[in-house]
């Protein structure tokens, strides 16, 4: 049982104030939510709690003893383990090897047991209700919510008294959250205390005992579940109150663009439309084969058989500039890895999806990219102080608005976004909302990618359910509910 | 307004030709040579610079500058010794254009390619004494020049070779190739061979200055031609390359070994009979009196006119042979220390 | 303005060469000043800045190419050897030793980019290769080179020696390139992130091998250059010219992940270590000590570049 008490903490970083006198107690065997937008101060606040960051004032107190964390190991041994958001796998090495990393059971002479290693690997697993999982996998073979388990795993293998979440269930499907919480609660009832940072407020309400927020680096309050409600929660967040969205569709007859019968690695025969001013939405769970399909669409990657037809036209795409060409855009899942440079100024990613935008004469002129720039950077909102800024300093959700400027720029008919909330906090979730139904009114096509499936019921006119590779059925904005989604992909 | 842009182009077109200026047609002739600076100087102000290329490489430390720093201590004058750490001609080059800068009193270049010609020529057009050792240098016109004829080297080689196989049997050489002094002691070492019909030469290796790489190629040849009688090495590190391998096929001594150098081990393979003859350099002579020469040019020691500049001669002696050590298990035990 | 000192590359290393060059003068006053010494330092450095503005553009795209040093020499070779034995005219050889060094690159940068093989190890592979192709083609070397072949590298222009001349352009027109020109500004983006890039409708196979093209070509020009100025090709030239040019172009602000870098950077970066050599031969430094001084001097250069930046931009 350990009880964690943080005392004015705070933490400054040039230029920004992130963490300002947070106080926090934890209480044994609870469940405590964190929340709060990014860049409110949760991650700096988890990195000093597990020694990768010192806090410039403030105690941490754990079992009424003051504690001071300077490296890791030492919140290792006070049994603090946190589960990160990035994931740190090492995908060369298998499951097992990942889990025990560092901790490796030795045998006598002092060399690795690997025996001893797979089969504490295996019960561990076992526990977790993943025994799909075999301990010797490389973790390159696993989905990215497998890998999310096995990142779980690892945490829970330190036996920790206290353990820290960041956004878990990110890339989790349904089934696996409920798994999680199962999980969760377990270990609460060993009395474990759980600190659980998430974006998604159904799950707070959820699963969570007490719920802390912190906006601007400044504790806002904690809070029994029952003595705050979604509402005034979001308010607490953001500090003003956000509207519900209320979209009016904008879908118009003509069909811009056709996908028909097109089969390839993870895809079988798909076949659907895309009207001009129509948000269509893509539902699935993770690992369905939706994004295979966008990319498809896209020409990143190839089809077997099938045509894909943009007004009236057949295409022949071999590589993502040629859809461009036509008139396509993508912003991709996983935004840093693959949409954003992340080492490079707002501009030369806004500038990126059409380099010739910005020339003028016979040259690249720069001043002409950040006039343009600064255009979008005014028009989608983008809170950064300049357009020379680095994108890495951004938050996710200004991030994402970048990467949406770049295609933006290149003036598509057809938007396909991938996840695009994914990891957003909720302020900048309704402002891409808002950019998407803006765009739907002015004629372009949208098709949307997302798990968030509140989010989807939200904005699109239709939605089309993907299961295992193939189109599993299709529901207008009237008929869609979460129950006649979630049967579609579960059965 | 075209018109007026190609006039303005041409016209800097023709001022940029005027501002061209070509090479000398012939370089060996230099142009306009500033006489050697022969001035009475204080002792204490002389400065000699050698530049040689490798400038960390064990022989060249033991022997070229060893003897060079000696004479300096006992003459009582500066000397400084530059260059890259690697084989690397164009940085020697470059490090003799940058020295010639700096006006030292003499210039000690280590001959190490044909391409050096042309820097040795600025730096006598710059009136700076230069002498060159080790290989000559076709059409440079250095004062003097100190050095081994490396034809010789591969005919003592040869010649030793063909005693030692009694005229008959599979000989194998390795090398730096495509370096110039190596090619001639090839020729020379071929040039004695080819009289010997029973004689089969098995192949020219490239030993890369690498006594690992020696070894390596050794080990190939014994298994590729077992009955290999000899083997010449041309590079300093092949003697215990080649030794080595030797050793280790169990063949020391029925193999035959001809190479250079008279390094300590190159010495002592001598001594425990796996190398039958080294053709070593006289290197310590290279240095010494190539500053012997650049030192008596400044100070007039011999003086054969009345103005030696004014006459177009050197007091030095042009070229000499420094000759060839033969060191076999005879003599060896005179050159251990 | 100390802001940008610290966080352009270009602009401190600017700085540290004036003070390098200051306190050089004060030191040597009768021989470091010089514009004899300068044009030296520049004549003997511009080999090298031509081989490194090809491979500061590979680094930009995230990529480096070992095989430079090697293409140098075979380049050189090729040409003299086209020149002494079959007797070609001039331009007709220097074309062939282009294409040449052309299609080496070409190879290379087929296999890196299409055939996914790892730089590092394709380009090693390469350099023995092309290392051996010079020396068959020319054995112990190949002197005594036509009159006009010797002019390319030996005139002067305006009193300057002609490789400065082609270095200043080679730099300026890559400047240009890089700066100024859709196509070249996509490797920042190849070399920021290669995926996002590709996501982006940037061709980066094709960037990618075209990057290995004009690296490979620039070293062939570099070479018959070099080849020209000796009167001479030799085998043995360029040997552990990769890693110099590469220290340069990371002095020069590159980074070996990609993404950063310019153009001008190469040539202060080559000017840096070529005035750094420069001093040392003028201080009689002998050559033992010759490299540990400039691998020390790297170290520390990068180490106080990165903890000011550090300090006062406060990203790493």
């Amino acid at each position: 049982m350990t009880q964690l008490k943080l005392t004015g903490i705070s933490k400054t970083f040039p230029g920004v104030r992130a963490l300002d006198r947070v106080d926090l107690t934890i209480l044994p065997g609870e469940i405590h939510a964190l929340c709060g937008e990014n860049g409110a101060g949760k991650s700096t606040l988890m990195n000093i709690l597990v020694g990768n960051l010192q806090p410039d004032e403030g105690t941490i107190i754990l079992n009424n003893a003051p504690v001071i964390f300077s490296k890791p190991q030492q919140a290792i041994e006070f049994r603090i383990a946190i589960v990160y958001q990035q994931l740190s796998l090492i995908d060369s090495l298998n499951v097992a090897e990942n889990i025990f990393a560092n901790q490796q059971p030795v045998n006598v002479w002092g060399l690795i047991g690997f025996n001893e290693l797979y089969k504490k690997a295996t019960s561990l697993l076992r526990q977790l209700d993943l025994d799909e999982i075999n301990p010797r996998t490389l973790v390159s073979k696993l989905s990215p919510a497998q890998k999310q388990m096995v990142e779980i795993a690892k945490a829970l293998s330190k036996k920790p008294s206290i353990l820290i979440l960041d956004e878990p269930t990110a890339s989790l499907t349904e089934k696996e959250t409920k798994t999680l919480f199962n999980i969760l609660q377990n270990l609460k009832g060993q009395g474990t205390s759980i600190i659980y940072i998430s974006h998604r407020l159904e799950e707070i309400f959820l699963l969570a005992d007490r719920i802390s927020i912190l906006k601007d680096g400044k504790h806002q309050g904690t809070f029994l579940k029952q003595d705050i409600t979604k509402d005034e929660l979001i308010k607490r967040m953001v500090g003003r109150e956000i509207k519900a969205l209320k979209v009016e569709g904008h879908s118009r007859d003509e069909i811009l663009l056709s996908v028909k019968n097109i089969t390839g690695k993870r895809f079988h025969n798909v076949t659907f439309e895309l009207r001009r001013g129509e948000i269509l939405g893509l539902s699935g769970l993770v690992g369905a084969g939706r994004t295979e399909i966008a990319r498809a669409v896209f020409g990143v990657d190839s089809i077997d058989s099938g045509e894909i037809i943009l007004r009236g036209k057949t295409l022949k795409i071999k590589h993502s500039s040629d859809a461009i060409s036509h008139g396509m855009a993508y912003v991709p899942e996983e935004r840093k890895r693959l949409g954003l440079f992340s080492e490079m100024s707002i501009q030369d990613n806004i500038i990126a999806g059409k380099l010739s935008n910005a020339v003028s004469g016979r040259f690249y002129s720069s001043t002409k990219a950040r006039t343009l720039a600064e255009n979008s950077k005014t028009k989608l909102n983008i809170a950064a102080p300049g357009v020379h800024q680095r994108v890495v300093n951004l938050s996710g959700g200004n991030q994402q608005k970048v990467v949406l400027a770049k295609w933006l720029l290149t003036n598509p008919e057809v938007l396909i976004v991938d996840e695009p909330t994914h990891g957003i906090d909720v302020g900048a979730k309704f402002e891409i909302y808002e950019i998407l139904n803006l765009l739907a009114e002015q004629g372009k096509g949208i098709i949307m990618i997302s798990s968030d499936l509140p989010e989807l019921l939200g904005i699109c006119d239709r939605i089309v359910v993907i299961k295992m590779g193939e189109v599993k059925g299709e529901l207008s904005r009237r008929d869609a509910t979460e129950e006649k989604i979630m049967a579609m992909v579960s059965n | 307004m075209e018109n007026v842009r190609s006039k303005v182009v041409l016209f800097c077109m023709a001022i940029l030709l005027l501002g061209c200026e070509l090479p000398s047609r012939n370089s060996s002739e230099s142009v306009n040579q500033k006489s050697i600076k022969t001035k009475d100087l204080e002792i204490g102000d002389e400065e000699y610079v050698m530049v040689t290329t490798a400038v960390t490489m064990p022989m060249y430390m033991n022997r070229d500058q060893r003897a060079f720093k000696r004479w300096g201590e006992k003459m009582g004058v500066k000397i400084s010794i530059l260059g890259p750490a690697d084989w690397d001609v164009p940085a020697q080059i470059n490090v003799i254009e940058e020295v010639i800068g700096t006006r030292p009193t003499g210039l000690l270049i280590n001959g190490t390619d044909p391409a050096i010609a042309q820097v040795i020529n600025k730096a006598v057009a710059a009136g700076i004494p230069t002498v060159v050792y080790d290989s000559n240098i076709p059409n440079a016109n250095h004062h003097a020049f100190l050095g081994t004829d490396w034809y010789e080297i591969g005919r003592m080689q040869g010649e030793e070779m063909v005693k030692l196989i009694n005229g008959k049997g599979k000989i194998g050489y390795m090398g730096i190739l495509g370096m110039s002094n190596m090619e001639a002691g090839f020729r020379g070492l071929l040039d004695v061979l080819n009289d010997y019909p029973e004689i089969e030469v098995v192949g020219k290796f490239d030993s890369k200055a690498s006594v690992e790489q020696a070894a390596r190629i050794t080990s190939d040849l014994i298994s590729a031609h077992p009955d290999i009688a000899g083997i010449c090495g041309f590079d300093g590190p092949s003697g215990p390359g080649i030794s080595l391998a030797v050793k280790e096929a169990g063949k020391a001594g029925k193999i035959k070994i001809t190479t250079v150098d008279g390094e300590p081990e190159h010495l002592q393979l001598v001594v425990d009979g796996t190398i039958q003859l080294l053709a070593a350099q006289k290197r310590e002579l290279f240095t010494w009196y190539g500053a012997q020469f650049l030192y008596d040019m400044v100070h007039r020691t011999n003086r054969l006119s009345q103005n030696d500049a004014k006459a177009g001669i050197t007091s030095v002696p042009y070229h000499v042979n420094t000759g060839l050590l033969r060191i076999t298990k005879e003599n060896v035990n005179q050159f251990i220390e | 303005m100390f802001q940008k000192i610290v966080e352009e590359r270009i602009y401190s290393l600017l700085v540290l060469l004036l003070f390098v060059c200051i306190v050089a003068s004060l030191v040597f006053p009768a021989t470091f000043p010089t514009f004899e010494n300068f044009s030296q330092i520049l004549l003997n450095l511009s080999i090298d800045t031509i081989v490194a503005v090809g491979m500061m553009l590979l680094l930009i795209s995230g990529a480096f190419d070992l095989s430079v040093g090697s293409v140098v020499a075979f380049a050189g070779c090729l040409t003299a050897f086209l020149l002494q034995t079959f007797g070609l005219p001039l331009p007709v050889a220097i074309g062939v030793g282009l294409l040449g060094s052309l299609f080496i690159g070409l190879v290379n940068g087929y296999l890196i980019a299409y055939k996914d093989i790892n730089p590092m190890i394709q380009t090693l592979a390469m350099m023995g290769i092309v290392r051996g192709l010079a020396l068959m083609l020319s054995g112990s070397g190949v002197q005594n080179l036509p009159y006009w072949f010797n002019a390319i590298g030996q005139s002067k222009l305006l009193g300057i020696q002609m490789p400065i001349w082609y270095m200043l352009f080679t730099v300026l027109v890559f400047t240009v390139l890089l700066n100024k020109t859709v196509l070249f500004r996509q490797y920042y983006y190849i070399g920021g992130n290669e995926k996002a890039a590709d996501l982006s409708g940037i061709r980066v196979k094709k960037m990618k091998m075209i990057g290995f093209i004009i690296s490979a070509t620039l070293a062939g020009v570099a070479g018959i250059l070099l080849s020209s100025r000796l009167g001479a090709a030799l085998p043995t030239m360029g040997r552990g010219l990769e890693l110099r040019v590469i220290t340069a172009v990371i002095l020069g602000g590159a980074s070996l992940s990609g993404g950063y870098g310019k153009i001008p950077g190469a040539l202060l970066g080559a000017l840096f270590m070529g005035i750094v050599a420069n001093i040392m031969v003028i201080a009689r430094v002998s050559g033992y000590w010759q490299e540990i001084i400039l691998g020390v001097i790297l170290i520390t250069t990068l180490g106080i570049d990165k903890a000011l930046q550090k300090k006062y931009t406060g990203s790493n």
